[in-house]
């Protein structure tokens, strides 16, 4: 079974801060790491590889070189081999020029794919877009929001549970098709010591926009059908009244007076 | 040279320091000043001071001096042997003293090095050295400062302060006077190794400026202290030999010694560091690794393997004996996502840590040296445990912590039944030859008393803290005792009392294991001569 | 227009297959369209060589302005035996007539399903100028295929300059797949929507966590999509007066078309009350982690009448379930109160509640950036806070109780 899984480099959000002068963002000391929805595609990818057997896992992503980084962490993981697609012809693409170029990059390094498994969400972005406008450029069906995935025993069909507004649902299509995974592991998994020295030996294919099957209108900032126009930081301070030292009994005491002004009580 | 004189600074009136008064006022204001980590704590005391410079400092300690009013002083209150705890009369915390003041690259040495006053905490100094930010300095006016602060920045080397004791919130002041190490002082040393210079303020309220490398013991081991009388004091170093191991119990003495380290490790007797000057060391990308062992046997082979083991530099080596892995393994079960790991493996595992340097990104990975290290003994790198990235690297150091956390959860839910129920905690190291025979002897001894015990820590520096967890009163007075014996053997293989933790109020009886009489009758006799009344902080070290 | 290339063409039918409308199908050695063509783009996306397009970008103003009234997906769900419009459908509504009412264009409203869809008028009340309502056996239930190839069919013949979502989970599966096939731009989870000076849509949404505000337009592509997540826009008060135009659309889809089958639905039992609808939430965050402060939580909930939620830490860490989630990864609340009870306010949570009306914070830390939000900040341990803060509304309700009486 042929996996592939995209996997994105972020930075760790909640480290990230706003200079509240210019409002643009503070990089500093902001480390990066794996996308943790991301990660919990891997986990489902590897978890399928511990209970099928023959089943060859290729890491994908897109970005600069620095994201070799977390395709060296998806081969620590279990990944069989890794790709990274950069090309500084890719910058200012949106989620469409990103889908285009990562369904390019799948289609030129592992056509006989069975199943792409991507990530909810990216925490930078948020947008969750990549993922269906991929499936929908490979032409294979999308399950979104999947925590559990199980290979039907005839091998063709794939069940995965997800999560949905009022509970679960299970749902059932043919391979090929691209899955979207809220949840994975509870605890994150370590690899040994054996894995991050073995992982260096995998395969790590480069692959820039010369080997991809796009015109350069259809990459990065050119290809892009959004384009962002100005960039702020969130509204300002709210008035706010703070009570700071008193015992639990006064600011109870407080709270109580203003759920009743509010006439919640 | 051997003389040296201190001097006085400006003067501050006494009554401009900030101060809390009264009894019942601090009992009830200022409960946290009361107690530190040891959970030590006294009823109340007279005088809480918060002086807000080293001259308020000596203000205050000329006060006491002449109003004969014993001063305990405290920083960050992290010290887990009562060290900052009043026994008597007056406390002053040095909280105030939180200014970075410089940063200069020096060009002998050869090192970036950083001024800071003694209440900036180790937390801090960690952040700013990471960041290139140091906030206490970017609005000074001071052209080279601000010179030195853009190279810095600039400089695409990445720089850390070694030392890195556990509690990180411990203010650097305590961390000198109690020679602080951490796990890093595997490699790196303990903080003695790091200091360049301090500032101490006397009993008599006049201050010392000591740079390292500059006063010497005289040959017969002297120091001379000239005050700004002209009156001056003879120090005589003791002459006992000092263990062969990490050590912060009693004073430093050597032949020749420099009189910085004379300071450094005194638990504050002889002066109130106000200031310090430290180096800064080139960091490198790690790697964490926890290597699983069948037996808590296995596990200290492999240490010596480690150790033995030519061209393999390690940052860290620490212990995780059986018993510390089974009380994690029962925590994952209760709480499967508190300790923030994968389950542990299964039954009879004891563990080692290491941490060494890693470049992620290296074209050429070479760990045969290791390799062949964990081979050797019968293990392999397969069964284990590694991250570098920064947010793997913190999630192993909260795994390491977890373990004494969990001890001391279950001592609390313990001390419901029996509120005089603590735990009982070593803090002993050997030197390298007799790591075997002293966990031999630790065994035995705890083995047969069969009392709840495990074992962790700095085991590459042969210090590893053996925690008893005593059920009740009676297994921890027979607990005590065994206590007793084990410090007694520690010091019979040519190691210490107390690797990293000091004396402080609560192992007074420890260093009279370790020392004759006579040696410490040398030791107070150089407290004597520079606090002639016995003020500054009474009950530390010396049992009365 | 669709385009087909005969040189690159193999004739392999692969297009006549994916075809929702039987519009395409090879003849004389390579594929020919006919009228029924609604150039959704499905063919060219499956095409292996490439032989197929549909030329949508560099749109020139004349031909932007054929694209005319801003459309909403009427998004139904099961209420007793019919499926109605979701509320987020009246909140997208609500700001929808503002943009038509700038541009000076209409606002309808998209409703797709079975024979259960009703209330569909009150989609009319709401502003709507028309309902299409779309119904077919096939669309009883939600499905990524049956959905994107009606609508996007509807989206190619009606050409609208706009259309709008709501982020559900299936707004959030669906939007982004029409993007794909229709080559649109589209901007998910906009927290604002406006009408520029060239009449285009200026979407607005956070990123990087929340920590800066974008604002995004598509230039060069109609019909212009954005989605919303529920209660972040208010439903205006209807207008029964408005008048009621419900069109039915026939609907064509052919049950090979649906690739993905949903084999079991579990609805979880009454107790996981609805958070997006809740008038009160309790938010517990770690700092309730100690004893039994998430209990506590909960009671504090229903004590206020209100729903019981988690911030994702708490979550992750199991001690709730994750569709008691707030936040960007979770649910977006926008409550009348919100009492987060050891929350520490990660910028990621913020998102999620901060246009709740009135919020209370408790937290040890001063520092805490939940403060930034609230209007009542109390600094202080949760632990503590909340038993005491249970017992004195009880008191306080006990005297409300019997005030009548002593009188």
């Amino acid at each position: 079974m042929n996996i592939i899984v995209c996997v994105k480099q972020v930075p760790e959000i909640s480290d990230v801060r706003v200079n509240p002068e210019t409002g643009s963002l503070v990089r500093e000391g902001v480390a990066s790491i794996l996308n943790p929805f991301c990660e919990y595609a891997l986990d489902h990818a590897v978890r399928l590889k511990n209970s099928v057997p023959d089943v060859h896992i290729t890491a994908v992503s897109m970005g600069p070189p620095q994201a070799k980084a977390v395709l060296l962490r998806a081969l620590e993981l279990g990944a069989d081999r890794g790709v990274l697609v950069s090309d500084r012809r890719f910058a200012g693409a949106d989620t469409w020029a990103t889908a285009l170029t990562l369904a390019a990059a799948v289609r030129a390094n592992q056509p006989a794919f069975d199943l792409v498994l991507v990530g909810k969400q990216a925490i930078d972005g948020d947008t969750a877009q990549v993922g269906p406008e991929m499936a929908e450029i490979l032409g294979v069906p999308q399950i979104m929001y999947g925590v559990e995935m199980e290979l039907m025993p005839n091998g063709k069909r794939l069940r995965v549970r997800r999560e949905s507004e009022t509970g679960y649902q299970v749902l059932e299509s043919r391979l090929p098709v691209l899955v979207s995974a809220s949840k994975g592991e509870t605890i994150r998994r370590l690899p040994s010591f054996a894995d991050i020295l073995a992982a260096r030996a995998k395969p790590m294919d480069m692959i820039t926009a010369d080997s991809l099957d796009l015109s350069e209108e259809q990459l990065g900032l050119q290809g892009s059908y959004t384009q962002v126009v100005k960039i702020f930081p969130p509204r300002a301070q709210k008035e706010c009244r703070k009570l700071e030292g008193l015992t639990p009994a006064l600011a109870c005491g407080e709270i109580v007076s203003f759920l009743k002004q509010e006439k919640f009580i | 040279m051997h003389e040296i004189k201190s001097t006085v600074e400006k003067q501050i009136a006494f009554s401009e320091v900030t101060r809390a008064e009264g009894r019942e006022c601090i009992q009830s204001e200022f409960l946290s000043y009361l107690s530190d980590e040891s959970k030590l704590s006294v009823e109340s005391c007279d005088y809480i001071f918060f002086p807000k410079n080293e001259a308020e400092v000596a203000a205050v300690v000329c006060e006491m001096s002449r109003l004969g009013i014993p001063l305990t002083v405290s920083g960050a209150r992290t010290g887990l042997v009562g060290g900052g705890v009043p026994s008597k009369g007056a406390l002053m915390s040095l909280e105030r003293l939180d200014r970075v003041q410089a940063l200069y690259f020096n060009t002998c040495a050869k090192e970036w090095r950083v001024q800071a006053q003694c209440g900036v905490s180790l937390a801090n100094i960690k952040i700013m050295v990471a960041n290139k930010r140091f906030s206490d300095l970017e609005s000074s006016s001071d052209q080279k400062l601000l010179s030195a602060l853009r190279e810095f920045r600039l400089e695409p080397m990445e720089y850390i302060y070694p030392p890195d004791p556990t509690e990180m919130s411990a203010s650097l002041g305590g961390t000198v006077a109690t020679n602080a190490s951490g796990a890093r002082t595997y490699r790196y040393g303990p903080t003695r190794d790091w200091v360049r210079a301090i500032r101490a303020v006397l009993p008599n309220g006049e201050v010392l400026e000591i740079p390292r490398g500059k006063y010497f013991a005289s040959t017969s081991g002297k120091f001379t202290i000239i005050d700004t009388k002209g009156q001056s004091r003879q120090l005589h170093v003791p002459d006992y030999p000092m263990p062969r191991t990490k050590n912060t119990a009693g004073f430093y003495a050597a032949p020749h010694m420099d009189l910085i380290d004379l300071f450094i490790g005194s638990e504050g007797m002889l002066g109130i560091i106000t200031f310090i000057e430290v180096a800064l060391c080139p960091h490198e990308h790690k790697c964490s690794l926890m290597l699983f062992a069948d037996s808590d046997e296995q596990a200290i082979a492999l240490v010596e393997s480690l150790r033995s083991q030519s061209g393999l530099q390690l940052d860290m080596l620490e212990f995780f004996s059986q018993k510390a892995i089974d009380l994690l393994r029962e925590r994952q079960t209760q709480e499967t996502a508190a300790l923030g790991m994968p389950p542990l493996p299964e039954q009879n595992v004891a563990a080692v840590f290491i941490e060494l340097p890693f470049d992620p990104l290296a074209e050429d990975m070479n760990f045969a040296r290791l390799a062949e290290a964990v081979e050797r003994v019968g293990l392999s790198l397969d069964h284990s445990w590694a991250g570098y990235e920064p947010r793997e690297l913190t999630r192993f150091k909260v795994f390491r912590h977890a373990l004494p956390e969990t001890v001391n959860h279950l001592v609390a839910e313990r001390k419901r039944q029996y509120p005089a129920l603590h735990k009982l905690g070593t803090d002993l190291a050997v030197p390298d030859d007799k790591l075997q025979p002293m966990w031999a002897v630790y065994r035995q001894e705890l083995d047969r008393a069969g009392l709840q015990w495990l074992a962790f820590g700095h085991v590459g520096n042969n210090h590893l803290h053996i925690n008893i967890i005593p059920q009740d009163p009676e297994e921890m007075s027979r607990g005590l005792e065994i206590y007793s014996s084990l410090a007694a053997q520690a010091v019979a293989f040519g190691g210490t009392v107390s690797a990293e933790h000091g004396i402080g109020k609560l192992k007074a009886n420890f260093l009279k294991e370790m020392f004759s009489e006579r040696d410490i009758a040398r030791m107070k006799a150089v407290k004597h001569t520079l606090d002639p009344q016995g003020l500054l902080n009474p009950g530390n070290v010396f049992s009365s | 227009m669709l385009k087909i290339n005969d040189n690159k063409c193999n004739a392999c039918r692969l297009c006549e297959k994916t075809c929702p409308f039987e519009a395409i199908a090879v003849a004389d050695g390579a594929a020919r369209f006919n009228e029924n063509c609604t150039l959704c783009g499905a063919c060219v996306n499956v095409c292996p060589q490439g032989a197929l397009s549909i030329e949508r970008k560099q749109a020139s103003p004349e031909e932007l302005a054929q694209y005319k009234g801003v459309y909403v997906w009427a998004e139904c769900e099961p209420k007793g035996k019919a499926m109605v419009p979701k509320q987020v459908v009246y909140e997208l509504l609500t700001q929808g007539r503002l943009l038509a009412d700038k541009l000076g264009q209409e606002l309808v409203a998209v409703a797709l399903g079975d024979g259960r869809m009703a209330e569909l008028e009150s989609l009319c009340e709401q502003g709507a100028d028309r309902v299409l309502r779309c119904e077919h056996e096939l669309l009883g239930t939600y499905s990524t295929d049956g959905y994107t190839n009606v609508l996007s069919a509807m989206i190619a013949g009606n050409k609208p300059t706009a259309f709008l979502y709501g982020a559900t989970p299936n707004g959030r599966d669906l939007a982004p797949r029409i993007a794909a096939r229709m080559r649109l731009g589209l901007t998910a989870d906009c927290t604002g929507l406006d009408i520029d000076e060239q009449g285009q849509l200026v979407q607005t949404r956070p990123a990087f966590g929340g920590n800066i505000m974008a604002s995004i337009v598509a230039p060069y592509s109609r019909p212009q999509t954005a989605t919303v997540r529920p209660n972040v826009f208010s439903a205006s008060l209807p207008d029964p007066q408005r008048p009621k135009v419900i069109k039915q659309v026939p609907v064509t889809l052919n049950k090979a078309a649906i690739r993905v089958k949903l084999v079991e639905e579990t609805v979880l039992s009454g107790e996981e009350e609805n958070l997006e609808s809740a008038e009160v939430i309790v938010a517990a965050g770690m700092g309730c982690r100690q004893g039994d402060c998430l209990e506590q939580a909960g009671e504090l909930a229903n004590l206020l009448g209100g729903v019981l939620a988690a911030s994702r830490p708490v979550v992750e860490a199991g001690l709730m379930p994750v569709t008691r989630q707030v936040g960007q990864s979770g649910t977006t609340v926008g409550p009348e109160l919100y009492i987060a009870a050891g929350v520490s306010g990660a910028i990621q949570h913020l998102v999620g509640m901060s246009s709740s009306k009135r919020i209370i914070a408790i937290n040890e830390d001063p520092e805490a950036p939940i403060f930034e939000v609230a209007d009542l900040a109390v600094v202080g341990d949760t632990v503590k806070i909340l038993p005491t803060l249970i017992s004195l509304i009880k008191d306080e309700r006990f005297r409300l109780d019997f005030s009548g009486v002593n009188r």
